[in-house]
């Protein structure tokens, strides 16, 4: 159960049969007892009459009414022990948490089920680097992580099911946030092994890039972090210093983007990968005023591609990921089912800014530019963005 | 001249008999010349009765419809035209129908034969008020002679036209609609006469019950005995329908079984103007040759049967259409919030609900949810709550809530009618409807005796909704698409038809004239009855608006009043209705509360509106509908209990509009004439099957095309040289070659050969021609006509479709050429890229948009697609609008909202779409392609407006210029 209060998420966890509170984070005051109740009773009670409900609508925010199966299936379907379950699922709190509050700017992978990806300046001498770490440590499995974005992974990687990779690089993220230089972490698959636990192991290379890999019982930690880490990643210092230096730009310097782009995301719909950036006042503009902040710039961001993806553009292939998930999200977005053509491309013009969305076969591109820019030209901007990239990074 | 024409209309469509068509020309004559003698009138539509007077329910309310005998035969001329060619899925439809209804009523009649004919004679009983009025007048029994020859012939002679329906073979049994009107009795007194009575005068079939005994003792006692048809009447409704043949045996009406001992009876109980099933045994005789077409003709198409919505109106049973909608989930509930726990009785808390099936019992049973999550959503997040999202089975169902005071109006409805970006504007449209019909929910809801009155209103709701083509069915207008009915009954405002100055200025003169002395007379009116009786004015007129086929053309009422008005006309379908010369007389009278006045009269502290009681009297004349808004109390006398219409009122607004129908040649041409700004249509931009079909098609819809299509033909050869020229011209550059070959089309000029197709030319690029043009432009005024004229006449020649007029336009002289393409255009560039528009004013709560006929022009396959998903976009548009905008100025009520939304205040926002011939078989080429932006686009200066438009991706427009052109070219 979600519930948005004050601008602030909080989440409510409760088992469905019993309605046990198990855990609530996000919020700044803990809800009344007989809300959740109330809450409870709702549920329980359409559940009795054949009736689910999906979501609510106030004046001021949302209620979305959902779980997130994180800990090992069999622990969360069969409770048998409320108060260990309790204890178990404080392990994820801080991967709960990092999801709720989206405390890093620019990551967009839960929303857009896209793994935040870098694009590193020279990606063939990495991707050779994680494929022989991979390896040698006995996994199919291993990705870098640069500024809690993925730069490079192995194949398999890849391939697994655009929700894993999202929660497993949100995961890496909040481990990374710990400090520690490495560590051995349990992690259950929700679509590749609900049941069996595999080992999340990661090494911090440098500060700011981290490497990991899915393995099974071998091998140990300290033996991948003596020999393997060492051997494959020392070479690539200098590799991994320049890809650090790519920061959140996400984009090599190779490409030269428009000084009329504000901020842009690009999602790649085959390979569920998404590059996203917010150009800093430094770099851009001097001195406007008038210009959204940083910070404003990644929530328009966030707030166009919501408003796109819900009314226009259509998010088959993650439906196809989850049947569950299907239902649920192709009924509470039936609104871009209604169009008898199909939608390419749309813009708002704000207050603000404006922003245009556009959507390939290939692709979905979405920029903020700014006021200045006639609107007749946000669709020669927007494609030769695109073209741009694509040119220059095969994204 | 005009009292001529109006007297002739009165004569045609009233037929109200001798006596009262004296009096309507003592009326209008008096108006016009002495005052003495109006007090007089007055008093004499008093004595006589109008039709709808038996109509006025106790609280005073009146809604009176009767279809127009025109209708009728047009409905017949063009079931009889369209019957071939067009309508055929629909035909086969109706025939798996009629099978159905046949074995129904067969099993109906075999063994319940007791249960549901009597229920529906209690129904029809029921409806029965006042009898004894009703006076049948004996038709002059000497034409029956005459029928008994000549009408059966032309009966038989359309035999072969409907033949198509055959079926059904054994049964020799019929089912006829007809359309019956007692009321058109009234005006003779004369007794019925024994031979005919009510069957030959109100049905028009003759039965003489001594031919079937074949020996003329009809002193003798009448048994019961069957209803053989021996003649029909001319005009009556049997002949006009065309499949009540001589011989038959009529054996039932509306399921009732009858015979010669209650015939009369039975057809007495028909209260007003209705439509009445017949059912037939037709005589199956081996020597007649068209004997077994005939007994096969079940209720074909020659008579449509009234559509659901006129039977709707009628308050007639709904409980058919509520059978056919009872899948689906949908409910509309008023809960009470504070609950007496001390006596808990079961759905105590339900004030109201409809409809009662089982989907909807289902959101009944959950109601809980709903009270619960109202009361806490509200107190955890401090906003009400506006919607919840439901899932029945597989069914998404979308739940809107409305508060007021400790109730909760809860409305639901399934998701895949209604998006939920829409559900708050559907929702507060109805409220205020509700408000206005009764004052506050509260008072509509919170009465036992309102219930029937509620569960027709929101029949016609949900009906409108799921299911608006059953609803419209049998009427010749096209479906309309839920998405364009929810967005343009959505706005805050009314289709304005705009019309050419002259007419314009005659309209607006005429009807200000008419005013004048509708109030003049109410005025000397008002007079004679204080010195007589001492009373005091009764009604003061507010104003009022004028509507022609559903469109507004004139309108002296505020915004809100206009907005009010027009939301009960759009709930009861009243504005569709017009526009399909349905309408014979429609009186509709009955207390509203305009929101307005409510509001305003507590708000204001300076000036205070006078406290009054408001009515509203609609009247509707065949296309013209005038709704007027009247004030009791205040500067008027107080109005005590709940008065009914009054016959002065009435009848003074009738003829208004009697005298307004000289208007209607001109507005008809208005309608007619090709739209201004012209339309593409979206099939021209994609590239058909070949030129050559094209052509043929186009030939044979449009005399011009097919004009030039023989042109093209006949010349090929002959002008080689021109076309040869043409064509490379044409390849050059586009913008250059035009304007060159149109110089050199003025040199070519005086060859002159046949420039006489310039004007009126095609339906279908609907441009206007020059010389309409011209006069626009002057219209325009002064200081922009130069300017901003040039924006609409473009000097260059365009050609509308480029893809097909290309290889025509070689073969026209250039000067035709350019006189074709002088049209009025909004888009810039080369060729005329706009494909539909709507441009709402906010400030007079009005919009103008292609009016159908306009659409209906533009034919094509695609583009009705194209506007069914230019208004579900325009949907979107205008909620994001919506939800950025702050609450001032929303229709639907006064509820903060936008704090969700985070991305600002939206000024403009398009979306690009693609679309693709359907059924593209050709596997080698891929399919081709049109995209085309739907843009919309709020406008704060100088007057509010909000403008969506759809054009061809071409060419890169600015939607606020093109909003700007037109509205300066429309100029309200």
């Amino acid at each position: 159960m979600m519930m948005l209060q004050h601008g602030s998420t909080q989440l409510i966890c409760l088992t469905a049969s019993s309605g046990v509170p198990l855990f609530t984070r996000g919020a700044s005051k803990q809800l009344p007892f007989s809300v959740i109740g109330s809450l409870n009773g709702v549920h329980m009670f359409g559940g009795g009459q054949g009736v689910v409900l999906s979501c609510c609508e106030t004046e001021g925010g949302g209620k979305v009414v959902c779980m997130v199966l994180v800990l090992g299936q069999d622990e969360l379907t069969n409770v048998r022990n409320v108060e260990r379950l309790k204890r178990d699922l404080r392990s994820c709190f801080s991967l709960i948490d990092q999801l709720l509050e989206e405390r890093q700017e620019g990551i967009m992978g839960n929303l857009t089920y896209c793994a935040d990806s870098l694009l590193p300046p020279n990606p063939t001498l990495l991707q050779e680097a994680v494929d022989g770490f991979a390896q040698a440590a006995d996994s199919e499995f291993s990705c870098l992580i640069v500024h809690g974005r993925i730069a490079a992974a192995t194949e398999k990687w890849w391939r697994l099911a655009p929700q894993e990779v999202v929660l497993l690089s949100a995961l890496l993220r909040s481990l990374s946030a710990s400090g520690s230089a490495s560590c051995d972490y349990p992690v259950f698959l929700p679509q590749g092994s609900p049941t069996v636990a595999h080992r999340l192991l990661r090494f911090q290379l440098l500060p700011g890039a981290d490497v990991c890999v899915l393995c099974g019982p071998t091998p140990s930690l300290h033996r991948a972090e003596s020999g393997l880490v060492g051997r494959f990643w020392t070479p690539l210092v200098e590799t991994l210093r320049d890809c650090l230096a790519v920061g959140e730009r996400c984009l090599p310097g190779s490409v030269s983007l428009r000084p009329d782009v504000l901020a842009l995301l690009l999602i790649n719909r085959e390979t569920r990968r998404s590059v996203s950036c917010v150009r800093t006042s430094t770099n851009h503009l001097l001195g406007d005023p008038l210009l959204p902040s940083k910070a404003r710039c990644w929530e328009l961001l966030k707030l166009f591609y919501i408003f796109s993806t819900t009314r226009y553009f259509t998010q088959e292939e993650i439906l196809c990921a989850l049947p569950e998930e299907r239902a649920q999200r192709g009924n509470t977005e039936d609104f871009v089912l209604g169009f008898s053509h199909q939608p390419l491309q749309c813009y708002l013009v704000t207050e603000e800014c404006k922003s245009y969305g556009l959507q390939t076969p290939q692709h979905q591109l979405f920029l903020l530019i700014p006021l200045s820019v006639p609107t007749f030209a946000l669709r020669t901007v927007a494609t030769q963005t695109l073209s741009d990239i694509v040119a220059a990074t095969g994204f | 001249m005009a009292s001529a024409n109006a007297r002739k209309c009165t004569e045609k469509t009233l037929c109200r008999g001798q006596t009262e068509e004296d009096d309507a020309e003592h009326e209008h004559d008096s108006d016009c010349e002495s005052t003495s003698s109006s007090f007089n009138s007055s008093d004499c539509s008093n004595d006589l009765e109008p039709e709808w007077l038996d109509d006025i329910q106790k609280n005073g309310e009146l809604f009176y419809l009767e279809l127009s005998e025109g209708e009728e035969e047009a409905a017949l001329a063009s079931a009889a035209n369209q019957g071939v060619a067009t309508n055929h899925v629909r035909f086969s439809e109706k025939e798996a129908e009629v099978i159905t209804e046949e074995n129904k009523k067969q099993r109906c009649s075999s063994w319940t034969k007791g249960e549901p004919p009597l229920k529906r004679l209690a129904r029809i009983l029921r409806r029965k008020r006042r009898p004894s009025q009703r006076r049948v007048g004996g038709k002059d029994g000497g034409k029956d002679n005459s029928t008994l020859s000549s009408p059966p012939a032309s009966i038989l002679k359309n035999q072969p036209g409907q033949r198509q329906g055959v079926m059904v073979q054994q049964q020799q049994l019929k089912e006829v609609c007809v359309y019956l009107n007692p009321k058109r009795l009234g005006g003779s007194s004369t007794p019925l006469s024994d031979s005919g009575g009510l069957l030959e005068a109100l049905l028009g079939v003759v039965h003489r019950p001594s031919w079937s005994r074949g020996q003329a003792d009809s002193a003798g006692v009448r048994q019961e005995e069957r209803l053989t048809v021996h003649g029909l009447i001319p005009n009556s409704p049997a002949i006009k329908c065309g499949q009540i043949l001589i011989g038959d045996v009529l054996v039932a009406v509306d399921d009732v079984d009858v015979a010669s001992e209650n015939i009369e009876r039975v057809l007495s109980c028909i209260p007003g103007p209705t439509q009445v099933r017949l059912t037939l045994e037709t005589v199956a005789q081996v020597d007649r040759s068209n004997a077994s077409d005939t007994s096969s003709v079940h209720k074909t198409k020659a008579s449509p049967p009234v559509s659901q919505l006129v039977r709707l109106l009628w308050g007639e049973d709904t409980a058919e259409l509520q059978m056919s909608i009872r899948h689906i989930p949908h409910i509309v509930m008023y809960l009470s919030l504070k609950l007496d726990s001390a006596s808990p009785q079961d759905e105590e808390e339900i004030l109201y609900k409809y409809p009662v099936s089982e989907a909807s019992g289902q959101l009944k049973r959950v109601r809980g949810i709903f009270l619960t999550l109202s009361d806490m959503l509200e107190n955890v997040t401090g906003g009400r709550i506006l919607s919840s999202s439901l899932l029945l089975g597989n069914q998404l169902v979308h739940v809107g809530y409305w508060k007021q005071s400790n109730n909760l109006l809860v409305i639901g409805l399934p998701a895949d009618r209604v998006p939920l970006l829409y559900l708050q504007t559907v929702v507060g449209d109805v409220v205020r409807t509700l408000k206005v019909m009764y004052g506050s929910l509260d008072s509509a809801f919170c009465k036992a005796d309102h219930a029937p009155r509620l569960d027709h209103f929101f029949c016609l709701f949900f009906q409108q909704l799921i299911q608006p083509s059953r609803l419209r069915d049998g009427s010749s207008a096209p479906t309309p698409d839920v998405s364009g009915t929810l967005f343009l009954d959505g706005l805050p405002a009314v289709q304005w038809l705009t019309l050419p100055p002259e007419i314009k200025v005659h309209l607006w003169l005429t009807w200000r004239w008419i005013l004048f002395f509708l109030i003049l007379s109410l005025l000397i009116l008002e007079k004679c009855l204080r010195t007589f009786f001492g009373l005091r004015r009764l009604y003061v007129i507010l104003g009022s608006c004028l509507f022609y086929k559903s469109y507004l053309i004139a309108n002296h009422l505020p915004k809100d009043d206009l907005l009010d008005v027009c939301l009960y006309c759009q709930h009861y379908c009243l504005l569709p209705l017009a526009s399909e010369q349905r309408v014979g007389q429609l009186v509709i009278w009955r207390e509203v509360f305009p929101q307005q006045r409510a509001k305003g009269s507590s708000t204001a502290p300076g000036y205070s509106q006078p406290q009054g009681r408001h009515f509203l009297l609609i009247v509707g004349l065949r296309h013209f509908m005038q709704c007027v808004l009247l004030e009791a109390g205040g500067a008027a006398s107080t109005a005590l209990g709940s008065p009914g219409p009054d016959c002065v009122y009435v009848d003074q607004v009738k003829a208004t509009l009697l005298q307004l129908e000289v208007l209607e040649a001109g507005i008809e041409e208005r309608l007619n004439a090709p739209s201004a700004p012209c339309l593409s249509c979206a099939d021209w931009f994609l590239p058909a099957a070949t030129a050559r079909d094209r052509l043929d098609s186009l030939a044979s819809s449009s005399p011009v095309f097919s004009k030039i299509a023989s042109a093209v033909k006949g010349s090929s050869t002959g002008n080689r040289g021109r076309s040869l020229f043409g064509e490379k011209a044409r390849r050059s550059s586009p913008q250059r070659s035009l304007s060159d070959s149109g110089s050199e089309g003025q040199m070519d000029a005086g060859s002159g050969s046949g420039s006489s197709m310039a004007p009126g030319l095609s339906p279908h690029s609907t441009p206007d021609s020059g010389r309409k043009l011209g006069g626009r432009r002057d219209s325009l005024g002064s200081g922009g006509s130069d300017g901003s004229g040039g924006l609409f006449k473009i000097p260059r020649m365009k050609h509308p479709n480029p893809f097909y007029l290309g290889t025509l336009k070689k073969t026209l002289t250039e000067r035709e050429t350019e006189e074709m393409y002088n049209t009025m255009k909004l888009t810039s560039g080369a060729e005329n890229t706009l494909f539909h528009y709507v441009l709402m004013e906010t400030v007079q709560g009005i919009f103008i948009a292609p009016t159908n006929r306009e659409v209906a022009q533009l034919s094509g396959s695609i583009h009705p697609q194209l506007i069914r998903n230019f208004h579900h976009c325009c949907l979107s548009i205008r909620a994001a609008f919506q939800q950025s905008l702050p609450a001032r100025g929303r229709r639907a009520a006064d509820r903060p909202q936008g704090a969700g939304w985070g991305l600002g205040p939206v000024k403009e926002h398009g979306v690009l779409f693609q679309c693709k011939p359907e059924n593209w078989t050709d596997q080698r080429k891929p399919a081709p392609t049109m995209t085309y932006w739907v843009i919309g686009r709020m406008l704060l200066e100088p007057v509010p407006q909000e403008f969506y438009v759809c054009f061809h991706d071409s060419v890169a427009e600015v939607p606020v210029e093109m909003a700007f052109r037109l509205s300066f070219g429309l100029a309200f």
